[in-house]
């Protein structure tokens, strides 16, 4: 009894110590992605990535001598509750950075939150643009880094006639007005252009489809893709039905990476484009590490340095993607800032964030004064494996929020 | 025996000989030609020499390009350089299968002669661009012409039209002396003047306009199109003949295309109206007949799909991922799915509904827990991703008939539609079970009184229904999405169909299916599917204003309360 009191004591006195340590030597962090609901299937993939990046901070050493301590909470695909969460983060968690969102609008409801409490968030999802906050980073591809090369290469590769289809929201309708207004540029007339949106869940694409047959007769047609989701299968089996491929009428999809891959029929979709800022199949050391490190951490996930109990990571066929390996890079630039800053104070690390560079799986990029990025764009070509293989690369494209200012510089 | 001079038979055999070998060199060039393509670090050399192997054709050759362009040709690491083969067919009982050597067509071997084998996922296809596949396409094109398959005949004629290349015109010429099928010689036909439609020499160009107007070719209406305004914008040099004769053949194709677009529509409509029926076909009996507000319908089609899913499955463990086998598994997963739908439909009514049918309203709360349950325990077994339900060969592709295109999966989804209106009908009108179904449903006490077991005949007629609706899910996992959230997808659709057909009335739901699919691919074209969409749901509101008891009002258990 006695024996057992004082074990009981010493077990007390230590925790006390490893807790004081802790509390000492970790710096909180945010997670605001949905982990239920119906963005749950792509955000999720985005919490895993950003533990197993805190992890490779931590097992380094972490930043300014401490290690990273994540707050990961669930906003459930619920626009309201994103601003809900936001503020318990940045209130009562008194987090130094948050990484999250994946959807325009959950980023639009949090923006106020972040811009009145002065806090920090890096946003990892290609977007609309027109959009500038001082409390967020944008490691997203913006419309000149992924729309506009799109269009350049299909420009290039001799087609003329130009159908945009989009599932019917705000980044779909916002990146096809700046699109044919560049096309416009460009000198496609207005009957070369068609823009079409269909619901979300939408399944009956006969009509588009025939259309689109109709449309691309001369063989000079190209799709440009913003389709969200699962609404791609119905289009693809459509498509492909109607005896149309990738050889009389190429298929640029905006919403499909190697992640979103994983639930769609891929024998319909080979030899269609996507473009993005990163593939899986880049071959360059840093992205071989990457990819087996988190192929490996899935496996048995763990992080290291902190009390924390990583828990809901699906082990199965994973993959990484463009969106993923930008809520990587954020967190690493982020803490080069804290770094160079020597602080976690917001004001601070926002300063020493501009002109951070860093080299990751997508080549070098390179933070602006915009809170854009410099960054690779790399067109590929889906093969029935699911993965891309690069066709074509852009180096060093600088990202610009404000379509106006490359709509009238070319 | 026919004796021959000496001299004649020596020279007869150094001939056959020669011939012979005339034949094998050719053959031999093309596959060396194909090889040093595969072979090839550059692109530009990589495509003339796919171009110069439309003369060294070859059966191993044709295979070998058409392996390429489907990334299945691989190109092994032997004794230090790389050897392009492509894999045999028969596979072992491992999956594997000999690798077939491109340049002479014989198994690759190891050292000691034993043939190696491979199996295709271990192993990366050589690389191939779109620019690589579109010249491998024209050179497999061209030796289309001259397949044994009339369609891939024509589809070859009309895609070799479009490029407009007056080198083809020979190639044409030739094929159409040989040809024997009409449609196959319209194609080359209409392909040879739309070639010489964009010939510089007006008195070449102007009949050939004229002819692709006479024949109504949709395939050159975009060309002539840009001749049109070509000629409008520049006069002088392509003259006032040829602006007329554009003009004229365009406005003459057009007219033909309205017609095709009122064909397609209908097509299209119609094509919707089967979906939306099969839909809501089980819905219309265990709601429409029985009066129970089945908010797990698209539930039970959830599982009739993962049905078909699992039946996928099992089909291509046994048979592998393609083949007449494999392509059966569509017609087992309709009648299994049946089976176990029917199944669920049978423990739901047994275990929740028998209870609720005095209280109409619990039984939405019941049903509508029931199909979370449901949709919750479908995640946890298969996942909240989607699943993938291939289609079998003979769903997929198209036909087209006076140019507009027929594609089989929806054209299987209408006659399946009409097939199982027609036995529901029959079932419930000339069977005694139909008779006793029909009692129950108009007077359940009355029916009781006359000695019919009513108790029975609920549970029969709502593990029908959902029968129905799990064979609804596994045709529907042809064309859509296979999730967890299919059902919701559907549900609104289907009771939207079933309240406006009259509750009750089974033409009702057929006439509404069709009303709603129609309108609804009228409307597309012109407002788009967002705003058509809601053009549709606003006039059902209205019709329903009108008609609150939709189209054919019956008198049922539902409105008895």
């Amino acid at each position: 009894m006695k024996k057992s009191f004082r074990s009981l004591l010493t077990a007390a006195a230590g925790l006390a110590i490893a807790w004081g340590v802790h509390a000492a030597e970790t710096v909180k962090v945010g997670v605001l992605h949905s982990l239920s609901g119906t963005m749950a299937i792509s955000e999720t993939s985005l919490k895993d990535v950003l533990l197993f990046t805190f992890d490779e901070i931590n097992k380094a050493g972490g930043v300014n001598g401490k290690m990273i301590e994540p707050v990961v909470v669930d906003p459930a695909s619920n626009w309201p509750l994103f601003a809900e969460k936001a503020e318990q983060l940045l209130v009562k968690d008194k987090v130094a950075v948050v990484f999250g969102c994946w959807t325009s609008v959950s980023r639009k409801s949090v923006l106020p939150v972040f811009e009145r409490l002065n806090g920090l968030l890096f946003y990892p999802v290609q977007y609309e643009g027109e959009e500038l906050s001082k409390n967020i980073f944008y490691t997203a591809e913006a419309v000149n880094q992924q729309a506009l090369p799109a269009v350049d290469y299909m420009l290039a590769e001799g087609k003329t006639k130009f159908y945009l289809l989009g599932s019917d929201y705000v980044y779909p309708r916002t990146t096809n007005k700046i699109l044919k207004q560049y096309l416009k540029l460009k000198g496609i007339p207005d009957s070369d252009i068609v823009e079409i949106y269909t619901p979300f869940g939408h399944t009956d694409y006969q009509t588009i489809v025939a259309d689109i047959k109709k449309f691309s007769a001369g063989g000079k047609a190209t799709v440009i893709s913003t389709l969200n989701g699962d609404t791609n299968v119905p289009f693809f089996k459509e498509f492909a039905n109607a005896g149309l491929t990738s050889e009389n009428c190429p298929v640029v999809s905006f919403s499909i990476s190697e992640d979103e891959f994983r639930g769609l029929p891929a024998k319909e979709l080979a030899g269609h484009l996507g473009c993005w800022t990163y593939f899986m199949s880049l071959k360059n050391p840093e992205n071989s590490k990457f990819v087996s490190d988190f192929l490996g951490w899935v496996k048995a996930p763990v992080l290291t340095g902190v009390d924390y109990k990583v828990t809901g990571v699906d082990s199965k066929g994973r993959v990484t993607c463009s969106p993923m390996n930008l809520s990587r890079l954020g967190v690493y630039l982020w803490a080069q800032a804290a770094t160079k800053a020597g602080s976690f104070d917001v004001d601070k690390v926002r300063e020493a964030l501009i002109g951070q560079k860093f080299k990751g799986p997508g080549g070098e990029v390179t933070m602006q004064p915009n809170h854009h990025l410099i960054n690779n764009v790399y067109i590929g070509e889906t093969l029935p494996t699911g993965q891309f293989k690069v066709i074509k690369s852009f180096t060093g494209v600088k990202g610009e929020p404000f379509s106006e200012k490359f709509l009238t510089a070319k | 025996m026919i004796r021959l001079p000496a001299p004649l038979l020596v020279w007869l055999l150094m001939f056959l000989a020669l011939a012979g070998k005339l034949h094998a060199q050719q053959a031999e060039g093309g596959r060396a030609v194909l090889v040093k393509a595969l072979l090839s670090e550059d692109q530009d050399e990589q495509i003339q020499l796919i171009q110069q192997l439309v003369r060294l054709r070859d059966p191993l050759v044709e295979r070998g390009l058409a392996a390429w362009r489907q990334s299945e040709v691989f190109l092994l690491e032997r004794d230090g350089g790389r050897v392009p083969v492509v894999l045999d067919v028969q596979l072992d009982a491992d999956g594997k299968a000999r690798a077939i050597q491109l340049l002479n067509g014989e198994f690759l071997k190891d050292g000691s002669g034993a043939e190696l084998r491979f199996a295709a996922a271990e192993l990366t296809g050589a690389e191939n661009t779109s620019k690589l596949r579109r010249a491998i396409k024209a050179t497999m094109d061209l030796y289309a012409l001259s397949d044994p398959n009339e369609k891939i005949r024509r589809d070859a004629a009309i895609k070799l039209g479009q490029e407009q290349n007056p080198d083809y015109l020979t190639v044409f010429a030739d094929r159409l002396k040989e040809e024997v099928s009409l449609e196959v010689k319209d194609a080359l036909t209409e392909a040879i003047a739309l070639t010489r439609a964009a010939d510089a020499d007006p008195t070449v160009r102007i009949p050939a306009i004229q002819q692709l107007g006479e024949m109504r070719s949709i395939n050159g209406v975009g060309y002539l199109q840009e001749l049109e305004a070509k000629a409008k914008a520049e006069p002088s040099k392509y003259g006032a003949e040829t602006l007329n004769a554009a003009h004229t053949a365009v406005v003459q194709i057009q007219s033909y295309q309205a017609w095709g677009n009122l064909l397609g529509t209908a097509f299209r409509g119609l094509s919707l109206a089967a979906v939306l029926l099969v839909a809501a076909l089980g819905l219309a009996i265990t709601f429409g007949l029985m009066g129970v507000i089945n908010m797990a319908h698209g539930e039970i089609m959830m599982v009739g799909a993962y049905t078909a899913y699992v039946v996928q499955n099992v089909f291509k463990s046994w048979f592998g991922g393609s083949g007449g086998g494999f392509d059966l598994y569509f017609l087992f997963a309709l009648a299994v799915s049946f089976v176990v739908a029917g199944g669920v439909g049978l423990a739901l009514e047994r275990g929740v509904i028998r209870f609720l049918y005095k209280r109409p309203l619990e039984s939405l709360l019941a049903t509508w827990g029931v199909s979370l349950l449901l949709q919750q325990l479908f995640r946890h077994i298969f996942g909240a991703a989607n699943v993938q339900v291939t289609s079998p060969g003979w769903l997929s592709g198209s036909f087209v008939f006076n140019d507009v295109l027929f594609a089989y999966n929806r054209v299987f989804v209408i006659a399946f539609a009409c097939f199982i209106v027609v036995a529901t009908w029959l079932l419930l009108t000339r069977t005694s079970l139909g008779l006793q179904v029909r009692a129950v449903m108009q007077n359940r006490a009355m029916a009781s009184c006359v000695g019919v077991r009513t108790d029975r005949i609920n549970m029969f007629t709502f593990a029908f229904g959902s029968g129905l609706a799990g064979m609804a899910g596994a045709c529907l996992s042809q064309i859509g999405n296979v999730g967890p959230s299919l059902g919701q997808n559907y549900i609104v659709d289907c009771f939207m169909i079933v309240v406006l057909g009259g509750v009750g009335s089974l033409f009702g739901t057929v006439f509404a299916s069709l009303g709603v699919g129609i309108t609804d691919q009228i409307l597309q074209p012109w407002l788009g599917a967002v705003l058509g969409k809601i053009t549709v749901l606003a006039a059902v509101i209205l019709f329903l204003q009108w008609r609150p008891a939709g189209i054919f009002p019956t008198r049922g258990r539902s409105l008895e309360g």
